[in-house]
């Protein structure tokens, strides 16, 4: 039952991160709501591997290791891209991004 | 009674009367109780000890400071003005607490809460004396950093919630710092895992147990590359902790207060109790890594206890932060960076490699020679090609903030 | 209120411990949604640490705790260092909105927060159903031996079984730093 809630825990997390990426206008929101879902997907390996039957393999560990670098390097060149966009359209709503000339 | 086994043998001692006095009563104390009031006292303890070496601190700093400047310093309350903390206290306790009406209230009032809640967290890996660690982590040093982590956060959160110009730039300055500083000195630190292939401070102070010739002790600060990593997390301490010649943060005459402006009163203590607790305690960490910890440095002064030893070098590297603070003038902010980014972060690679090279010619004599060269051939080109400058009158270089 | 009592002491203690992951799990959770529903970005941005702080103390209750810590240090330390400064950098321009929600209400927009929250609310349910559902993870139990990862074990797995991910990491991050900073660049013509 213990896995079940913490599933459970990191589904509903993944939910709150999908409501902030499908719901917010704002690019950073969008982001935010980037970072939660990755943050539930470490949950994720981290109870499986509490609960597998070979825990010293240390897989669940390896995988929520490198998701966080990869959720940091992606952070950084997502806020780069944001800060960019906002010096050409003076914001950072997704809404007004929607020509593709530059 | 032995020396050494004093704060543990006081504390037992304490464990036992209360056994006796619930003894005394009728009850009998469960297991845990007796953890959780050993835990207690272990705790306060360890804040005491660090909220006295704070008020201790803040006097000598300013007498240190004025007998530099050839003045006295505060000598009026008390004898010889040791009692000045205590004025300040209470001097702090009374005044007004003002909050500026545009200010975010929630934010303005948890910034200081999340400053001192880490600083006071940082203390309780170190090792104060032979298997005297409140908290024996296998990960010490990562959590050491993490909390660090914290810090810049309360800088951000006392910058923005008080709707000031001059807050927000100087919380800007002190993040961009404070992160830029980050990095040398986790590299630093990363140099001593290494070689003591352990993250625990209780491992890495045993690692540097031991004399060669009779005399010389084995502290990581004596090899080529933990001098070099030693200076950079020196270095890398006080720029974390914001003091001179880093602390453009706090810088009086130019932002007011930086991020502080806006706070007075309770707030503005704890602000300066985290950041003196935070110095105290990554000095601890310095002591730890590269100076041994608790161990003595010479084999005839082993009988002065190893808390004691910890303690005399602690208030040592605190004594030289505090002289380097009426020596150097401050930095400015993209001298500030470029030394960070240009200098000491390829710097602590170097030591890094000058580390492995040591470990991987075999740790002999021959070892110590390449480690060195690793250091210096870098070190000399560095300092050739990218700090000096050609001074002369008609192709002078200015820097202009833009 | 003796048998009160005694029905409290009753309760399995001991069993305790086990069960106090649900204390920042449920912080979490609430951080997170204060974090989605705020319209102060510098509020969500905070509430969204507090969200990463409560799940590194989860990865620690798990026993994970190199994870937990490195949880801390990059997640608090750097991507939420990254987001307020981006949010500072990045100021909304006139404030197009009043204070009457109502005047800015915009059915097409409305129409999307809608979707979207109903996407999100499937999504949950679907993934609720998945666990409750699984036979495996219904019938999970603890190892025998307490799942630990002492620090040494995983520097060994990384220099060893994951090398080639950990050198594609070197590169990646390396790739993302310069990308970073040419991509915010400032252009020096104009």
């Amino acid at each position: 039952m213990m896995l079940q809630i913490l599933l459970a825990l990191s589904a509903a997390l993944f939910a709150l991160g999908l409501l902030a990426a499908l719901t917010r206008r704002n690019a950073i929101m969008i982001l935010i709501g980037i970072e939660l879902m990755l943050g539930a997907g470490n949950l994720n390996f981290i109870s499986f591997w509490k609960f597998s039957a070979h825990p010293e393999n240390l897989t669940g560990i390896m995988f929520a290791i490198f998701s966080i670098a990869i959720a940091a390097a992606e952070a950084a060149v997502g806020l780069a891209i944001i800060i960019q966009v906002h010096r050409r359209l003076h914001s950072v709503d997704v809404d007004q991004a929607n020509q593709l000339k530059g | 009674m032995n020396l050494e086994n004093l704060p543990i043998a006081s504390k037992q001692a304490l464990l036992d009367a209360l056994q006796w006095c619930s003894a005394k009563v009728g009850l009998t104390l469960p297991e845990w109780l007796l953890g959780l009031v050993s835990a207690l006292v272990i705790i306060v303890t360890i804040l005491a000890t660090f909220l006295i070496l704070f008020a201790l601190m803040s006097v000598f700093e300013r007498k240190l400071l004025a007998r530099a400047q050839n003045r006295y310093g505060p000598n009026r309350v008390g004898p010889c003005g040791l009692f000045q903390p205590v004025a300040d206290g209470i001097k702090m306790l009374t005044k007004e607490d003002l909050v500026p009406r545009s200010a975010d209230k929630v934010v303005h009032y948890l910034a200081p809460i999340a400053m001192v809640a880490p600083a006071l967290m940082l203390p309780v890996i170190l090792p104060y004396g032979r298997d005297m660690v409140a908290v024996d982590l296998p990960v010490g040093i990562l959590f050491f950093f993490a909390l660090g982590a914290g810090s810049e956060l309360a800088v951000f959160m006392a910058g923005w919630a008080s709707n000031n110009k001059y807050s927000i730039l100087g919380a800007m300055r002190a993040i961009a710092q404070m992160i830029s500083y980050e990095l040398p000195l986790v590299t630093s630190a990363v140099v001593v895992a290494l070689v003591a292939g352990t993250l625990s401070p209780a491992v890495i102070v045993e690692a540097q147990r031991g004399y060669s010739y009779g005399f010389v002790p084995h502290w990581f600060v004596c090899t080529p590359w933990g001098f070099a990593a030693c200076l950079l997390f020196y270095l890398g301490a006080l720029a974390e902790s914001n003091r001179c010649p880093f602390d453009l943060p706090e810088g009086e005459s130019e932002i007011i207060a930086g991020h502080l402006t806006e706070y007075s009163g309770f707030k503005y203590a704890i602000f300066f109790m985290a950041e003196y607790v935070g110095m105290f305690a990554i000095n601890g960490l310095l002591v730890t890594l590269f100076l041994g910890g608790y161990q003595a440095p010479f084999p005839f002064l082993e009988w002065i206890p190893s808390w004691c030893w910890f303690f005399a070098k602690l208030w040592a590297v605190a004594l030289s932060m505090v002289w380097v603070r009426t020596t150097l003038p401050r930095f400015r902010i993209d001298q500030m960076m470029q030394f960070a980014w240009k200098f000491m972060l390829p710097m602590s690679f170097v030591a890094l490699l000058a580390a492995a090279a040591w470990h991987y010619a075999g740790r002999g004599p021959a070892a110590w020679g390449i480690s060195a060269l690793v250091i210096l051939i870098p070190y000399l080109l560095l300092g050739h090609f990218c700090f000096t400058r050609q001074h002369s009158a008609t192709n002078r270089r200015y820097y202009y903030s833009e | 209120m003796h048998a009160l009592f005694q029905k409290i002491a009753s309760l399995p203690w001991e069993q305790l411990p086990q069960w106090l992951f649900l204390i920042p799990g449920l912080l979490m959770l609430l951080a997170a949604a204060a974090a989605v529903c705020l319209r102060n970005l510098v509020h969500s941005a905070l509430c969204l640490v507090a969200s990463f702080i409560a799940l590194g103390v989860l990865f620690m209750a798990l026993g994970a705790e190199f994870v937990g810590f490195v949880q801390l240090l990059v997640y608090v330390g750097a991507v939420a260092m990254l987001i307020l400064f981006a949010i500072l950098l990045t100021p909304a321009g006139e404030v197009l909105a009043s204070n009457n929600p109502l005047r800015n209400f915009r059915l097409s927009s409305a129409l999307h927060a809608a979707a979207g929250a109903a996407v999100a609310f499937l999504v949950l349910v679907g993934l609720l159903a998945a666990i409750a559902f699984s036979p495996r993870a219904a019938s999970a139990v603890l190892p025998a031996q307490a799942a630990a990862a002492p620090v040494a074990l995983i520097g060994e797995n990384l220099l060893t079984h994951t090398l080639l991910p950990l050198l594609g990491i070197a590169v990646l991050l390396t790739a993302a730093l310069v990308g970073a900073a040419l991509i915010a660049k400032e252009d020096s013509q104009s």
